[in-house]
């Protein structure tokens, strides 16, 4: 039917008008309320950063909370495609002014959050004892902390790297196997004995994406070793140490003399492998352990081997972040919201219900831990491991520039270019000008 | 405004009466109603082109991580591109690509236009065959390059075991990487030029190849001296549509190689990704970004005057 012309005229002003209003209404926000009144309406917006089954544990938890508090609305998301990606929609929305209430986020991201001044401080309210800080892991805690003085949010996800062994693998070779007490040479030894280039099979599997992944596995032979990544006051790389050289001249020798290492650039491909039996050794989180049984893979977890008795580990804790949008009944709820959410009560119900470790040591003791544990045999194992945890990865701005010196450094050496203690040095240099630029 | 236009012209209702209508109304509103029209694509345009391009102008001039205060720098962020040895890795990764790429895609394109371009049975299936790759994104192109390349479990390399030749690392080894992304991309690219070609190819008269002929001129004769000058637009016009897409590869190496092994694939888009999105260097990023623009568009300027000034008439 056509439009009379009249209309049409008025139709293409209206266009106009909406399309500025849009524009404008793109800049301006709302004022938001000075005093706190807990029973007036607020709709919060929640970046979960989950997918499938965890986000339908978390918003049947979300719903929950509503029910409880018939004045909270929570609007509730994934927030971007993949957890990673959240990083790009969380700068994006900052831009816009329509960034969320609670947002999911890596640990390595915590300073550039803090460092953004939209987030809100809960230092004063996380001192009350009934939140129970102090039972969180010190890594955890520490990077809701990033630069010491604020506190950003509350940890969502902690976990840490563990030995996983395919049983499959060590019994066709004929090889024990590994025990808490292995140190890296009976690792280096066994890893020799599974190789078999007949039928493609490695003992260990090393990312040389050149990614945090490169990074992180390689945290704990430096800390191991009595190395450190950053000085104490994170100014000057320090990981070209004598230990640091150590560390990569032990990997290197084992990827490029005993090839004993399937050297991934993907960071995803070890783990299909490994669960199609190719792979004996690896060394991963819980999420691993999900995989492994989808595809019925037998594998057993033992924490990493050490060196001289110690067997310090690496955690990526990630955060619930809130962030402050000057609007007193939002922050009240948001922190209500999360600090229920990782009580010991819910969490048992989301991250052990989920197959990830417990945020609170307590809960291993409980019936759902232990029920998870045998679906995921092992889990168990990886729990007890988070007090080999003891080292936080650094918190400072600039953290991921000094990652990707490491890791590209790392890849490299393990592909045959470059000298450990030269390959370090030339890192170490470049993640010091980087941190001296931020 | 749309008001006093509205009743100004109380017409409508009475198409009899048009002729007393007053024309500076008259015009007015068309003026009115056309704008009304464009205005929705304007809108898109301005929103989703030109602010964005206007604001990583204003980015490029700053040093800013996406979270905290951008702080004005100048300059700055493009001298730094004059000393920034991973940056010109990429410049050379990216060139050695489009000059593997770009002659590759239009000699195949025109061998298989060629060859698409006859009366055969079953000409659509093949010429549907053809086309095929072209319609797939390149994150499955990407997916299936792993597959296809992996050193260890690839079907590449079980053929080379096949048949007795060496194992090759492929998309892990740094030298032929790049190689093979190449090769990849030929497999979904050259149906694109294999289309323009063959649709030139059908617009040149039959009766010029045929007097050729006639006059004695073999084959080759007949097509390097005759159909080959005809399509000499379509030539300069898919030789500067894949240079521009090829100093823009992203998606497949994002897909297969993430720049690696040990960055041998970085190419320049995907060197200006990873500096926004992995290192958060918006300012940095946005500075390399309009150098690649001031150079495609260098290039496609060169490239049009060339062709007016010698008649190819490619645009």
């Amino acid at each position: 039917m056509p439009i009379p012309h009249r209309r049409r005229a008025a139709f293409g002003t209206l266009t106009l008008l909406a399309a500025a209003t849009t524009l404008a209404a793109c800049t301006s926000s709302p004022q938001g309320a000075t005093t706190l009144d807990t029973e007036a309406d607020v709709t919060l917006t929640w970046w979960t950063g989950q997918a499938d089954a965890a986000q339908t544990i978390l918003e049947g938890l979300a719903q929950e909370f509503e029910d409880e508090h018939p004045n909270v609305t929570i609007d509730i998301s994934s927030g971007a495609p993949s957890t990673e990606d959240l990083l790009q929609k969380l700068s994006a929305s900052f831009a816009g002014g329509t960034y969320p209430d609670v947002s999911y986020a890596f640990g390595s991201w915590a300073s550039e959050l803090a460092d953004s001044g939209r987030t809100l401080d809960l230092t004063e309210q996380v001192a009350d004892p009934e939140v129970g800080w102090e039972e969180f892991s010190g890594a955890a805690r520490q990077t809701a902390q990033p630069t010491g003085d604020v506190t950003i949010g509350f940890p969502a996800v902690v976990d840490n790297l563990s030995l996983i062994y395919n049983t499959t693998v060590f019994d066709a070779a004929g090889v024990d196997y590994p025990t808490e007490d292995w140190t890296w040479e009976d690792f280096r030894e066994a890893a020799k004995q599974l190789t078999d280039p007949s039928t493609n099979t490695y003992g260990y599997a090393y990312s040389v994406s050149g990614t945090e992944e490169t990074t992180w596995q390689f945290w704990p032979h430096l800390w191991q070793r009595g190395g450190e990544i950053l000085s104490d006051d994170g100014t000057t790389a320090t990981f070209n140490s004598e230990a640091g050289v150590e560390a990569l001249t032990f990997l290197r020798d084992m990827a490029v003399e005993d090839k004993s290492v399937y050297l991934d650039q993907t960071d995803t491909k070890f783990t299909q492998l490994f669960a199609s039996d190719r792979i004996g050794m690896v060394t991963s989180g819980p999420w691993t352990l999900y995989d492994l049984g989808v595809a019925g893979t037998s594998y057993g977890v033992v924490q990493l081997p050490g060196v001289d008795g110690v067997h310090t580990t690496v955690s990526g804790p990630d955060l619930w972040v809130l962030f402050d949008h000057e609007d007193v009944n939002r922050a009240y709820w948001s922190y209500e919201l999360i600090r229920w959410l990782t009580d010991a009560e819910q969490d048992v119900r989301w991250n052990v219900e989920y197959g990830n470790l417990p945020l609170r040591a307590a809960e291993i003791d409980t019936p759902e831990f232990a029920a998870q544990v045998e679906a995921m045999p092992g889990l168990d194992v990886m729990a007890a491991n988070g007090v080999n945890a003891t080292e936080p990865r650094p918190t400072v701005a600039g953290y991921v520039k000094v990652s990707e010196a490491v890791g590209t450094a790392i890849s490299q050496v393990l592909q045959g270019q470059g000298e450990p203690q030269e390959a370090l040095d030339t890192a170490a240099a470049q993640a010091t000008a980087e941190l001296a630029d931020q | 405004m749309s008001a006093a236009t509205a009743t100004a012209d109380p017409v409508e209702a009475h198409p009899g009466r048009t002729a007393r209508r007053p024309a500076r109304a008259r015009a007015r509103r068309a003026n009115l109603t056309g704008w009304g029209f464009v205005a929705p694509a304007t809108a898109v345009v301005l929103g989703l082109s030109a602010f964005p391009a206007v604001w990583a102008f204003i980015l490029s001039l700053q040093d800013w991580n996406g979270f905290g205060t951008a702080e004005p720098v100048g300059l700055e962020n493009y001298s730094a591109m004059v000393s920034d040895a991973e940056l010109h890795a990429a410049v050379t990764h990216t060139v050695v690509y489009t000059a593997l790429f770009v002659p590759a895609s239009v000699l195949l394109g025109l061998l298989l236009a060629v060859l698409l371009n006859r009366r055969i049975v079953l000409i659509g299936v093949y010429r549907t065959l053809i086309f095929l790759p072209f319609v797939a994104s390149a994150a499955a192109t990407g997916i299936l390059t792993t597959y296809l390349f992996n050193p260890q479990f690839g079907l590449v390399n079980n053929v080379l075991r096949v048949v007795g030749l060496p194992q090759q690392g492929w998309l892990e080894d740094p030298a032929q990487a790049m190689v093979v992304i190449t090769l990849m991309s030929l497999w979904g690219q050259a149906a694109f030029t294999t289309v323009i070609y063959l649709a030139a190819l059908q617009d040149i008269p039959a009766e010029l190849t045929e007097a050729a002929r006639i006059d004695g001129a073999n084959r080759w004769q007949a097509f390097w001296h005759v159909t080959f000058p005809q399509l000499a637009p379509v030539t300069v016009f898919v030789a500067i549509w894949q240079t521009i897409s090829a100093i823009q590869l992203f998606d497949l190496v994002y897909t297969t190689t993430r720049g690696g092994p040990l960055k041998a694939t970085e190419t320049i888009v995907y060197y200006l990704w990873s500096a926004a999105f992995k290192d958060l260097e918006l300012g940095y990023a946005s500075a390399v970004a309009y150098g690649l623009f001031a150079v495609t568009l260098l290039i496609t300027i060169a490239v049009t005057l060339y062709s007016r000034r010698t008649k190819v008439g490619a645009f």
